[in-house]
């Protein structure tokens, strides 16, 4: 018998109650920090000595309120977001940082901020390629933002602190690299699903904590017996954000989801932030250019009159290239939210590559709620008995 | 020894029973209705007669289509795209691209060698699908099945501009008021929604030769409305319906064989035709 207060348990629990360590920390008298966007570097939060809490939506919550401040055919995560925001879900909140990371999000934050007074609300823009000017202009959206929550705190952001918070993020994404290792093995010894709970715990916890839950989760699994079970096919899934564990248990009905590129899974955790004299240049060059997003584009070279397409799409692409064959994938599933206009975007160009490296892959699409799942099924599983 | 194929689509149930050699022995179809989770054994039943079989003759029963979990005899789900594409190889062995357009969806399948390669589908909204021409033919006050002759009457065709179920519909009454002909209407509908399917079918490579199958294949309009959209010739089987329930008894068959090879029991448990129940 498992030991329910560790490891997987834990981490389920606080999937599902995620807000109870924030409302605790709360009324020890910490400042909770509200983000819906991996775009905001927790390290800064972290160092003025904030929580870090990622706001989401929930696909379980019909969308009633945001209604009346956004349209209707529109980003149903961030619709969903601000839904939850004007039920006042999270009302432990003292603030909330929002990024450019897609217009959507930029939209919505102006609503967000004018329907609710927070007493701290931070807007950073986000530049949408990797040019070195756009890093140098990043870098000074991030430090226009250390000076706001410093001017809100009172205090300064010394360089040593925050070099420390980037040591123990720096461990934080470390671990969950150690925890997708346990996925390489077939069957895997944690399955998409679980993943999706603990990325879930660690968006609600301060990052020390995180990093606790991490290192019990690894050893549990480690010697776990009581792992997923063999599957015809090994998945790989990219999307925006995977927040709820709906989707990944159907596709894990028939599969092994055993690596991804998403919100929720992998990506703010893919590499390590490197240690810079200016902590903020490492910071910059972090966020912007590692952080693999749709919304941020990724040409091989600049000012050519003719793009080789092929070197594009090793540029925007080449990453992938490892998950499929370190983790010996043999499907590729594309998960769309509706209306999400950047990662529709990308799409074409991810299939070509697929297509480039002999991997099937195939695109789903669904509008952040429930009752798309079932037609869903059915294609996935269509795809499963062509590859399996 | 005896195969099954059920396919449980949102309008219709189809069954297909085929012998050792793969030869048909008998098809049924009827309306799916809002009980198919207890009718399908009863369609079961009538099919037997018609083959006179027993349940116990069957050797292996294969269920596909939407309602495929709901099939308390079946030995074995499979996505109607499997089954359909199986289906179709059999009637057609040089297929490469197969479009079925059935109630409540619209497909496109890429077929090698028999085996599905790729696939499309609609998303979740009804234009492009049968249900599309059940709305028209209602408003318009015409059956369904006679959409297709009249439309073959029209001499100048109407352009619907609305691929909205709703908004086509407001813009047929718009059309009907103005004392527009309503074979010139409904040529106008199937060239929408052949247009919307040939867009779909487009995304993937169509390769000859093209079959066209599912409900929405028996109206004569939208064949020759998908022709003049995709540029090319369309094959259509007898039965357009019953591909997907063809392609379960093949493999149905197949299955059995598999299973009958590697020495395991067939059927895999002893079956009951019973009505689907929630409660164990």
């Amino acid at each position: 018998m498992p030991d329910r207060s560790k490891g997987l348990s834990r981490a389920r629990e606080i999937y599902l109650n995620r807000s109870q360590r924030a409302r605790q920390l709360k009324a020890q008298g910490k400042k909770v920090l509200g983000y819906p966007c991996v775009y905001v570097p927790l390290e800064i939060i972290t160092a003025l000595d904030f929580v870090p809490y990622r706001t989401c939506g929930d696909i379980k919550e019909p969308v009633t309120e945001a209604d009346r401040a956004l349209p209707t055919a529109f980003c149903p995560v961030m619709r969903s977001c601000l839904d939850c925001a004007l039920k006042a879900k999270d009302d432990f909140l003292d603030g909330v940082v929002t990024t450019h990371s897609c217009d959507p999000q930029e939209k919505t934050s102006h609503v967000w901020e004018s329907y609710i007074e927070y007493p701290y609300f931070h807007f950073i823009d986000v530049p949408g390629t990797v040019r070195p000017e756009s890093v140098e202009y990043y870098k000074g959206q991030l430090d226009d933002f250390r000076k706001t929550l410093e001017s809100f705190v009172g205090k300064e952001l010394s360089t040593d602190r925050l070099k420390a918070a980037i040591g123990l993020y720096n461990q934080q994404r470390s671990l969950v690299r150690e925890l997708y290792e346990l996925t390489k093995s077939a069957p895997p010894l944690i399955s998409g699903t679980e993943i999706v709970e603990v990325v879930k715990a660690l968006m609600s916890l301060p990052v020390s904590e995180g990093n606790e839950l991490l290192a019990e989760v690894i050893s549990e699994v480690k010697e776990r017996t009581d792992g997923p079970e063999r599957k015809p096919a090994r998945l790989f899934v990219w999307t925006a954000s995977l927040d709820d564990v709906d989707i990944m248990q159907m596709l894990e009905a028939r599969a092994n989801v055993v690596i991804d590129d998403s919100c929720g899974g992998l990506r703010a955790y893919r590499t390590d932030v490197k240690l810079a004299d200016d902590p903020l240049d490492g910071l910059a060059h972090y966020y912007l250019e590692e952080i693999t997003c749709a919304r941020t584009f990724r040409e091989a070279t600049i000012g050519e009159t003719s793009k080789d397409y092929a070197k594009d799409l090793q540029s925007r692409f080449g990453y992938l290239r490892r998950f499929i064959k370190e983790w010996n994938v043999n499907g590729v599933i594309l998960l769309l939210v509706r209306y999400c206009d950047p990662f529709a975007f990308e799409m074409p160009a991810l299939k070509d590559y697929f297509d480039s490296l002999g991997i099937p892959s195939t695109y789903i699409e669904y509008d952040y709620t429930r009752g798309a799942l079932a037609p869903l099924r059915t294609r996935v599983e269509a795809f499963i008995e062509t590859i399996a | 020894m005896h195969f099954a194929g059920v396919d449980i689509g949102s309008t219709m149930t189809k069954i297909v029973v085929i012998d050792t050699d793969g030869k048909l022995v008998s098809a049924i179809k009827g309306p799916t209705g809002p009980e198919h989770r207890r009718l399908a054994n009863e369609v079961m039943k009538t099919a037997l007669e018609q083959a006179r079989l027993q349940l116990d003759d069957i050797s292996y029963v294969v269920a596909t289509g939407y309602g495929r979990l709901n099939v308390p005899f079946a030995d074995r789900q499979i996505t109607e795209l499997t089954c359909h594409a199986r289906g179709v190889s059999s009637l057609f062995p040089n297929v490469r691209t197969a479009i079925d357009i059935g109630g409540q969806d619209a497909k496109c399948l890429k077929i090698n060698n028999g085996k599905l390669v790729d696939f499309v589908m609609n998303d979740k909204c009804a234009a492009g699908t049968g249900r599309f021409l059940e709305v028209v033919a209602a408003t318009l006050g015409i059956k369904l099945e006679d959409m297709g002759a009249i439309s073959l009457r029209s001499t100048r065709k109407v352009p619907i501009s609305n691929f909205c179920t709703i908004f086509a519909q407001q813009e047929v009454v718009s059309h009907l008021s103005e004392g527009k002909k309503v074979e010139d209407i409904i040529a106008g509908l199937h060239d929408a929604l052949a247009s919307r399917v040939a867009a779909l079918a487009l995304r993937l490579k169509v390769e000859p030769d093209v079959v066209l199958t599912g409900g929405v294949a028996k109206n004569a309009g939208i064949v020759e409305a998908m022709k003049e959209n995709l540029g090319g010739e369309l094959l259509v089987p007898e039965d357009p319906l019953l591909t997907g329930a063809m392609g379960a008894a093949l493999l149905a068959k197949e299955l059995s064989s598999a299973a009958i090879a590697k020495g395991e029991p067939v059927p895999v448990e002893p079956r009951r035709l019973d009505k689907t129940t929630f409660f164990k």
